[in-house]
């Protein structure tokens, strides 16, 4: 029998036992939207802390310091960080976050050089709204992240209150760092003064290197320099910084992922029980196709497709809206300056969905593999 | 007139907790092409087991059994599976329909194991609906349907694969009066006009009076003796 025209008849058997599917389906889609939300999470972490071979990204960090408002460092450490070999550049940088816990919700101030900034990461950053002359006139512009404007919805020209600063949107940024993607440029000294703090006095300074290859060497280097200073540093890569600043995020969502594995399982117990609570209510049905001439092997085809379908279903339904919520929804996990992307790729979803089909074929494995062993002329003795 | 289903020593067994039941026991029956025949003997004869050997869903014990010059008795599970899509259609006393398909689907699902195109199954299913009858309760689900209708798209679904054999266990063993006299009428006319060859269990003495000769089982064997099948002469 060509596979193909069987098709039909399963989806009729699904959609018609509309009461059956209907609940195995939402059953589905509930545990399915949960296990893509957790998958979101666990890529985000693995985008932001995972090592690559093209990172080239320092963070120079107050020793022993945990979160922006107790690393203090004296501005002036910039000169002394250039003149280390193999950077390529130092932006020294304020930040000030509106919300110091863990939170869906944070705006993170990143008080920078402006010609620095535009320096070195003028390259990286494409403007997508606003103009960048208006940033370098104005003292209290900021240029906004793309993820950050669309959640609170700030456009070119308005003013916005966070973290006690007032600042002016002056531009809207995109960029591949999801660092960029919930924050607000503005200018050093604006951040510096809006805090309690002194001008002359920064959170971190991020440094570029002139080649991955040299990153571990040129963060002992800076860490050296400074050993015996008062204010000693402490220098990280960035993902290995990010690694350490949010341990509390990425132990939780490393958590979650038995969480993933449960709502698979719940999947799989939801299928299963509707496929063998079908295969017996039908025990005459199937004796019925195979006296037609069906065979065992294609009777188990039939039913093993029914468990595909409705865990297919049930996976891209639950799986389309977790990536809906949190594409529309532009969620980041943010802490002490630092933000994990909710990450939600259309991938995901077709992933999902490919495991989805292996529980559906795992389900129906067994009572398919029974009702195609079946005596036929004792189910009808039977019925 | 040729031989179509011959039987010879024909034995069926079941084993149950070292007792052996042996609902035929050596059979011998010839039926040629083109009859109608009727069975017919008490509760637990081995009537249904006769007919689920011929319709080849049940495989026997020891013996011979050749239907349309295939001898089915050796047959594997999957052939004999294959065989039975091609040469015999069943007709059940409960109708057996799949209750979520309408009438139309019912009798288009033999046809999935066909090769033909969408066109020639069309062509196929309502011909067979119109051969019973019913073609204007081809949108209808089993539910919607009364006994007798529902045994005519059973019927519909037995014959929609041009089978040379169709075998009937009890068809009109649910069914009222009048639909029952339809339901044999039916069978009666795809014997005569369509050249099928019938066999039938029953237990109405009526019924039979639509066979063209009618045969009595007890205990496995043909009642009234040796006779190699009591051949029409
Ligand atoms: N799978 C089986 N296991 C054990 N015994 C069986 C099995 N199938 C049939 N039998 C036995 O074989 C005997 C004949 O059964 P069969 O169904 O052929 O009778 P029948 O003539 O059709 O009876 P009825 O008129 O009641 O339908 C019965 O005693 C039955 O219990
Ligand atoms: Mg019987």
């Amino acid at each position: 029998m060509n596979p193909v025209r069987a098709v039909p008849y399963v989806v009729k058997q699904v959609v018609r036992h509309r009461v059956r599917s209907g609940l195995t389906v939402g059953g589905i889609a509930i545990a399915m939207f949960l296990f893509t939300a957790v998958q979101a999470m666990n890529e985000g972490v693995t985008r932001v802390t995972a090592a690559s071979a093209n990172d080239t990204t320092l963070v120079v960090y107050r020793e022993d310091r945990y979160c922006p408002a107790t690393s203090r460092l004296p501005q002036d450490y910039q000169r002394r960080i250039e003149s280390v070999e193999g950077v390529a550049g130092v932006t020294p940088m304020k930040i000030v976050v509106s919300n110091c816990r863990t939170s869906l919700d944070v705006v993170t101030f990143r008080g920078v050089p402006k010609s620095d900034f535009i320096a070195q990461r003028g390259g990286e950053i494409e403007l997508v709204a606003g103009s960048l002359e208006d940033w370098q006139r104005r003292t209290d512009a900021a240029l906004v992240g793309e993820t950050l404007a669309s959640r609170r919805g700030f456009r070119p020209g308005m003013t916005f209150n966070a973290a006690g600063i007032t600042a002016y949107v002056a531009g809207v940024i995109r960029s591949d760092d999801p660092q960029d993607h919930n924050v607000a440029y503005t200018a050093l000294p604006f951040v510096q003064l809006a805090g309690r703090d002194q001008l002359g006095v920064v959170t971190q300074f991020n440094v570029k290197v002139e080649d991955s290859s040299v990153l571990d060497r040129v963060a002992g280097d800076i860490d050296r320099v400074f050993a015996n200073a008062q204010d000693p540093t402490a220098t990280f890569s960035e993902k290995a910084f990010i690694g350490r600043v949010a341990d509390d995020i990425i132990e939780l969502v490393g958590f979650a992922r038995w969480l993933g594995l449960g709502c698979l399982a719940a999947v799989l117990a939801l299928v299963a029980n509707s496929i063998v609570l079908s295969v017996q209510s039908r025990v005459s049905e199937h004796a019925v196709l195979r006296a037609l001439g069906f065979s065992g092997g294609q009777v188990a085809g039939l039913i093993i497709a029914e468990g595909i379908v409705l865990s297919v279903v049930g996976g891209g339904v639950g799986g389309a809206a977790a990536v809906a919520v949190a594409r529309y929804g532009n969620f980041a996990m943010s802490v002490e300056g630092i933000s994990i992307p909710i990450s939600a790729r259309a991938g995901l979803l077709a992933s999902g969905l490919v495991v989805c089909g292996g529980i559906g074929v795992l389900a129906g494995l067994v009572p398919a593999w029974q009702a195609s062993r079946r005596e036929i002329a004792a189910c009808f003795r039977a019925a | 007139m040729s031989v179509l289903i011959e039987c010879r020593g024909l034995t069926r067994e079941y084993r149950k907790g070292g007792q052996v039941i042996r609902p035929l026991d050596g059979l011998d029956l010839a039926v040629p092409r083109g009859d109608f025949l009727a069975l017919m003997g008490p509760s637990g004869s081995g009537k249904t087991t006769l007919l689920n050997l011929i319709a080849g869903i049940d495989s026997p014990t020891r013996g011979e059994l050749i239907v349309d010059g295939a001898d089915i008795g050796t047959l594997s599970r999957r052939r004999l599976a294959a065989w039975r899509a091609r040469h015999v259609g069943y007709v059940f006393q409960l109708y057996n329909l799949v209750p979520v398909l309408t009438a139309y689907e019912n009798v288009e699902l033999p046809l999935l194991l066909h090769p033909l195109t969408r066109r020639q199954k069309h062509d196929r299913v309502v011909t067979a609906l119109e051969r019973v009858g019913i073609a204007d309760r081809r949108g209808h689900f089993p539910s919607q349907l009364s006994g007798g209708q529902e045994q005519r798209v059973a019927i519909a679904r037995a014959i929609v694969t041009d089978p040379a054999v169709i075998v009937a266990d009890e068809p009109t063993g649910d069914l009222d009066k009048a639909s029952a006299r339809a339901v044999m009428e039916l069978l009666r006319e795809l014997n005569r006009e369509s050249g099928k060859t019938v066999i039938m269990v029953t237990h109405d003495p009526k019924t039979t009076e639509y066979a063209s000769r009618t045969l009595h089982l007890e205990e496995g064997r043909l009642a009234g003796g040796s006779a190699v099948g009591g051949v029409m002469a």
